[in-house]
């Protein structure tokens, strides 16, 4: 009985993902704005990853853009082989296959590299991560966008038929299929929420919490503190692997992933999501994510308009996406001044008094 | 994740008392290039409250620490518990073993409610029954906890935390307990009633060993003490004796 109720809540997030997938396209019309709510979702699941390794288990990551590539890579890979051996048309019966093969592929590899990434440097002082996880982004990116495709052996060869700088399209260069639609979207971000508020609320997040507040006092109970520390981070590698799977995989989405989709840039907004909403509270994450996709999407609108076209034409060197840093420096002070803790500091949207039982 | 199969329990009652339950021979510890103990041996047997006095840096948490094998520190020597080997095991293996300690500074997680800290006590075992029964056995030793289960264990006064500091340990129905310096920064009326609690504990069959620079109050609360001073041994005895000892009162008590 138990284990059919706490399945019942997986069945009705698909029953709602599904609606959307039915009247998404004709609710809005718009393919760009669709596109816009389904990157808000893909934010939603980077900024609860990170959430796991950052806000709850208290370390500081700055590489989950690279999870996310890994798993953005892996997932668009598989699926363009999957398309190109089994051709046909790519129906939504058809992505009830694919796009958990793409994603939880993404997830799997992603989750692998976390943990070899996690297993030496969280058993140091909190900085090394910092430190590690940064290069290791670099690394990835830097690895597949300067593989030439001259290489003629080896690992070399294999990391270029990645496509280099100009990104990967798939194996015949026509582009990476798209069959992840609204109802995988939201699908994911719907069970990950609710993942993300039982692993807070299990024992296992107050072990965590623990040792986030005093790491001896939580050995001397018993807290191994590098394996929780080393788990947390694979789980969080994990979640931006099945966020970049469904990235690269997006309908409406860009039919080529690129490396420099997955530049600090992205790691540094993750972090902005994260911090704003709140660290360890997983609706603070949700509405960072949402206030981070926004923002972006309103400084490219903006532009877009005749007097920023103008201003561009007349001063060349003007990068307008740097005003991206701008906005995010003026609310990321702000927040510091009025509320160091975050939006909702640890705490969560509609919660109980803590401690009740 | 694997659960825990160990399941500390409290002493059985068939060991004959005051067989040797902790044992350091020659214990050196460094930490980096500073040695901290120079050669220690002690033995603590089952049911005894011993007390480990001496001046702040003689190394009285360094020994604490070196016992639950808290990572940053090089040790030579022997250090057995219970006949078994301390220094071959990682800190959570030590705490299953039934150690636990109640860390310096009280070391209370301050954003979880006093009910999740005593919880996460008994995190070795995690057995639903044996926590409701620790506790109960908790609140009936601190009947203060139990008025504040809800409450953020930060907004604890300082006596508070330490007991629940103590709670939290009992939670894992250790063998042996490690307090390290109860006393800090409480009020003299406080610190009474909390080495009453720890006679109490002992007196339930759970072996102590205290560290503290309140001397008279670890010596008067103690059966055995040792005296540390700069990382060794310079005396030892029942604490009666040493309480006596006008060597000791000139030393460590202020005439």
């Amino acid at each position: 009985m138990k284990g059919v109720r706490s399945l019942a809540p997986f069945a009705v997030f698909a029953a709602v993902a599904f609606a959307l997938e039915l009247s998404l396209p004709r609710l809005v019309a718009d393919s760009s704005v669709r596109q816009l709510l389904m990157l808000g979702g893909v934010n939603v699941l980077i900024a609860l990853s990170l959430n796991v390794i950052n806000g709850m288990a208290g370390q500081f990551s700055i590489g989950h853009a690279g999870f996310v590539g890994i798993g953005a890579y892996a997932s668009a890979v598989v699926v363009a082989n999957l398309q190109l051996k089994f051709p046909a048309e790519l129906t939504f019966a058809r992505s009830l296959w694919l796009v958990p093969a793409g994603a939880l592929t993404g997830a799997l590899v992603s989750a692998v590299f976390g943990l070899l990434v996690g297993l030496p440097s969280l058993r140091l002082r909190g900085d090394y991560l910092a430190i590690v996880t940064l290069g290791f982004a670099e690394i990835f990116r830097l690895l597949i966008s300067t593989a030439a495709a001259s290489e003629t052996g080896g690992p070399g060869a294999l990391l270029a038929k990645l496509g280099g700088q100009n990104g990967y399209a798939g194996p015949n260069e026509l582009g990476v299929p798209q069959p992840a639609g609204p109802f995988w979207i939201f699908f994911a971000v719907m069970c990950v929420t609710l993942l993300a508020l039982r692993l807070k609320f299990s024992g296992w997040g107050r072990a965590l919490r623990a040792l986030r507040e005093d790491e001896i006092a939580a050995a001397a109970v018993g807290v191994d503190p590098t394996r929780y520390k080393v788990t947390s981070f694979v789980l969080s590698a994990l979640g931006a692997g099945l966020a970049g799977g469904l990235l690269s995989i997006m309908r409406d989405g860009s039919p080529i992933t690129q490396p420099d989709n997955f530049s600090f840039q992205m790691s540094f907004d993750a972090i902005t999501m994260v911090i704003l909403g709140g660290s360890g509270s997983v609706s603070g994450s949700i509405l960072g994510a949402i206030f981070v996709t926004f923002t972006i999407k309103l400084i490219e609108l903006l532009q877009a308009t005749d007097a920023a076209q103008a201003l561009k034409a007349s001063h060349e060197w003007l990068d307008l996406n740097a005003l991206r840093m701008v906005v995010y420096a003026a609310v990321l002070i702000a927040v510091m001044i009025l509320r160091p803790e975050g939006v909702l500091g640890e705490r969560e949207l509609f919660q109980r008094r803590r401690g009740e039982r | 994740m694997t659960a825990r199969t160990a399941h500390p329990t409290r002493p059985p009652p068939a060991c004959e008392v005051g067989a040797t339950l902790l044992e350091l021979r020659d214990v050196k510890v460094g930490y980096g290039g500073i040695t901290a103990l120079k050669g220690v041996s002690l033995e603590v047997r089952r049911g005894e409250i011993v007390a480990l006095v001496g001046a702040n840096g003689a190394g009285k948490t360094t020994l604490l620490r070196t016992v639950l094998r808290l990572p940053g520190t090089q040790v030579s020597g022997s250090l057995r518990f219970d006949g078994k080997d301390l220094l071959a095991l990682a800190t959570e293996d030590v705490t299953a073993l039934g150690i636990a300690l109640v860390p310096e500074g009280r070391g209370v997680f301050p954003n979880l409610t006093v009910r999740e800290n005593l919880d996460l006590g008994a995190w070795g075992h995690r057995d639903r029954r044996a926590m409701e029964e620790s506790t109960h056995d908790v609140v009936t030793l601190f009947p203060r906890l139990g008025e504040r289960m809800k409450q953020d264990a930060g907004t604890l006064s300082g006596g508070e935390q330490q007991m629940l500091a103590i709670g939290r340990a009992l939670m894992a129905r250790p063998a042996m307990l490690l307090l390290d310096e109860p006393s800090l920064g409480i009020a003299p009326k406080l610190v009474t009633s909390i080495f009453a609690a720890i006679r109490a504990i002992a007196a339930g069959g759970v072996t102590v060993l205290v560290v503290e620079q309140n001397t008279k109050v670890a010596l008067s609360s103690s059966g055995r003490a040792y005296v540390v001073r700069t990382g060794e041994l310079a005396r030892e005895g029942a604490s009666a004796e040493l309480l006596a000892d006008p060597q000791i009162q000139a030393a460590y008590l202020g005439g």
